[in-house]
């Protein structure tokens, strides 16, 4: 699902441009990586040396993100536009030449909603996260920001991924007395909790906020009322108001027949990051195109982002959206509240 | 502490009385066909995909409850006369091979058609809010979703153990060559429990559909532990399905508020000390065909 939409997105802009980037035509291998690390490993090599390809669009997860970097190092023969995995030690750890962020990083997602929270919600709250890696990294981010900012944590509830139930961690978080609540949930996980909240009558007693995958288009058809009046922060919006976001939903609806997404932006920007690369360094050399994207502004239906020269990461406006009554398709949507704008977040000692 | 052991053991009741409504099915498809039913947890996400259809076309949670589990039980009939019919009497493979091969083409199915996103059936107006209870207050929903999962299962329990048709279900399973000598066709019978587990199966989806993410994972998440259940209950015991689902039940949402990491735990530790003190299941020995 999350997969399908990036592919779509790369694929509306290589068919509004005519299947061509610089005059040649663009050839797409896809491989299915199983969001398994040792088949995101072989499935890296065979696209880099058997099908010669000049750059590596996703993965989905960051396990494989992380698993694939040393192949791609090896191999120096793409780039690596990175277009959904989010793990900030991909910058720590690899902090690779090649390799771009048209995605997103964890604490991106987390942490500037912090003082947005303690300015406009609350001065204490609750964590609430899947507990895995990314999980532990947005709630940490946040934490970390959050008690920057005077804030109180007063307690952290950590649920296993795939948890069904969630009505003995809502049992701690409600006595955990505070007023607002920080989650990471994504997908599944992420409907559940968010019916669970809203069943127990949460919403009466503490304001939810989390990391923009909790409340997101894959998730807010089947959450429904259940989330009106949530908060979250993510770097794209189907409904911000922009011309150039405005065209890319129609244009996506068009072609696709759904609602575009957070993926399906993602997806679109690395096949333009991947243009302007090829067009700035005229040709495919890896390196070339490397020092072209860097430090490049690009025009997206999110906004423009930049390209940080240290880091590959993308410096980007965020959003904190909250969730309103519909008059479309589903009876629920997001409506951006505040634009913290070009946000950076830091380097983890990359410096390229 | 107290509103957290009500709520808990509220929890534990409905969750395991939902688990019953699937377990039942696989347990009498098992104690009666000799069949693993491993496309039992696809009938159950077709409930709650067939629910979603539903209550969108037809804007009613009551219609998708009501018809939803019948649809189920039309797909069942298909897989039951077309596919494991030929099959009786053979080697267990068979069955466990065709099932599993439904169960991946259903969800297949589910994915081509709904696509990976989660959905959700609208809770109807008359069931939002919550109840207070004590000084608890209880999800009106959760506690309708209890007391219907009882009453159902104990309707089913009451017709297995007294009804006409229940006896010749349970003579059917101990000897089938006598009850068909004795002029009956039980080539129907055994049609009749597969989809009538179908459309228990289907129910419970409806039922969890409102309150669980609907996705193309339920399936194959809800069978383990439906199988689990079966194991531990004694397989073909209808009796130890529903007092091991209500244990599983307990067990896991007790033990979620002591260490919530380890409820999963529970679920298999549980089968192994039971099945190391009694093999077949606890009340395997007794009611086994």
């Amino acid at each position: 699902m999350l997969g399908e939409s990036i592919v779509n997105g790369f694929e509306l802009y290589l068919e509004q441009n005519d299947g061509e980037i610089n005059g040649e035509e663009v050839e797409t291998v896809e491989r299915d990586t199983e969001a398994n690390t040792n088949r995101g490993v072989d499935v890296t090599r065979e696209l880099l040396v058997e099908e010669r390809a000049d750059a590596i669009v996703g993965p989905v997860s960051s396990s494989v993100a992380i698993a694939m970097m040393q192949t791609i190092q090896n191999e120096a023969s793409a780039i690596w536009l990175n277009a959904n995995a989010g793990n900030y030690r991909i910058a720590e750890e690899g902090c690779l030449n090649y390799h771009f962020r048209t995605s997103f990083n964890d604490w991106q997602t987390s942490a500037p909603l912090a003082q947005w929270v303690y300015d406009n919600v609350a001065d204490n709250v609750c964590l609430s996260y899947a507990d895995y890696a990314f999980g532990q990294n947005s709630k940490n981010f946040f934490k970390e920001a959050f008690t920057e900012a005077g804030g109180e944590v007063v307690n952290e509830v950590g649920a296993p991924l795939g948890t069904s139930n969630y009505s003995s961690y809502l049992s701690d978080i409600e006595s955990s007395g505070a007023d607002a609540v920080f989650s990471f949930f994504a997908g599944s996980d992420a409907v559940n909790y968010i019916s669970d909240f809203a069943d127990y009558g949460l919403n009466d007693e503490m304001t939810q906020t989390g990391s923009g995958f909790l409340l997101s288009e894959d998730t807010l058809p089947a959450q429904g009322e259940a989330a009106l009046g949530m908060y979250s922060l993510l770097h794209y919006t189907p409904t911000r108001d922009a011309e150039r976001n405005q065209q890319f939903v129609e244009n996506y609806n068009n072609a696709y027949d759904s609602t575009a997404n957070v993926y399906a932006c993602q997806g679109y920007d690395s096949a333009q990051a991947f243009a302007a690369a090829v067009e700035e360094s005229g040709g495919s050399d890896p390196d070339a195109m490397a020092n072209a994207l860097s430090g490049m502004e690009l025009e997206s239906p999110r906004g423009s982002f930049t390209f940080n020269p240290e880091t590959h990461e993308a410096v980007q406006d965020m959003y904190v959206r909250e969730v309103v009554e519909s008059d479309g398709e589903n009876p629920v949507e997001n409506e951006v509240v505040t634009t913290i704008e070009q946000v950076e977040g830091p380097s983890w000692g990359c410096s390229l | 502490m107290i509103d957290s052991i009500l709520r808990a053991t509220l929890l534990g009741i409905q969750s395991g009385m939902t688990l019953a409504l699937i377990a039942a099915g696989l347990t009498l498809i098992f104690g009666m066909l000799d069949v693993i039913n491993f496309a039992h947890g696809a009938l159950y996400m077709l409930g709650a995909y067939f629910g979603v259809v539903i209550a969108a076309q037809l804007g009613s949670f009551w219609l998708a409850l009501l018809l939803a589990p019948l649809v189920v039980g039309v797909v069942g009939v298909a897989i039951e006369m077309l596919s494991l019919r030929p099959l009786y009497g053979r080697n267990p493979l068979y069955h466990i091979l065709l099932t599993f091969g439904f169960a991946i083409m259903i969800q297949g199915a589910v994915v081509q058609i709904w696509g990976g996103q989660a959905r959700q059936i609208p809770k109807p107006d008359i069931l939002t809010g919550t109840v207070t209870l004590g000084s608890l207050d209880y999800p009106l929903y959760r506690l309708f979703v209890l007391v219907v999962s009882t009453l159902l299962i104990a309707a089913v329990w009451l017709a297995i153990e007294r009804s006409n048709l229940g006896i010749l279900m349970r003579a059917s399973a101990q000897d089938t060559e006598m009850v068909n000598a004795l002029g009956i066709d039980v080539s129907k019978v055994f049609t009749g429990v597969f989809v009538f587990g179908a459309v228990l199966a289907g129910l419970a989806g409806v039922l969890l559909g409102v309150s669980r993410s609907v996705n193309p994972g339920m399936g194959m998440g809800i069978i383990i532990e439906a199988f689990v259940i079966v194991v531990i209950g004694g397989l073909g015991s209808f009796r130890g399905a529903v007092y091991t689902a209500l244990l599983i039940g307990l067990v896991t949402a007790y033990g979620a508020l002591i260490v919530p990491t380890l409820t999963e735990l529970f679920l298999f530790a549980l089968m192994a000390v039971v099945l190391m003190i009694k093999p077949n299941g606890l009340f395997g020995t007794a009611e086994a065909a």
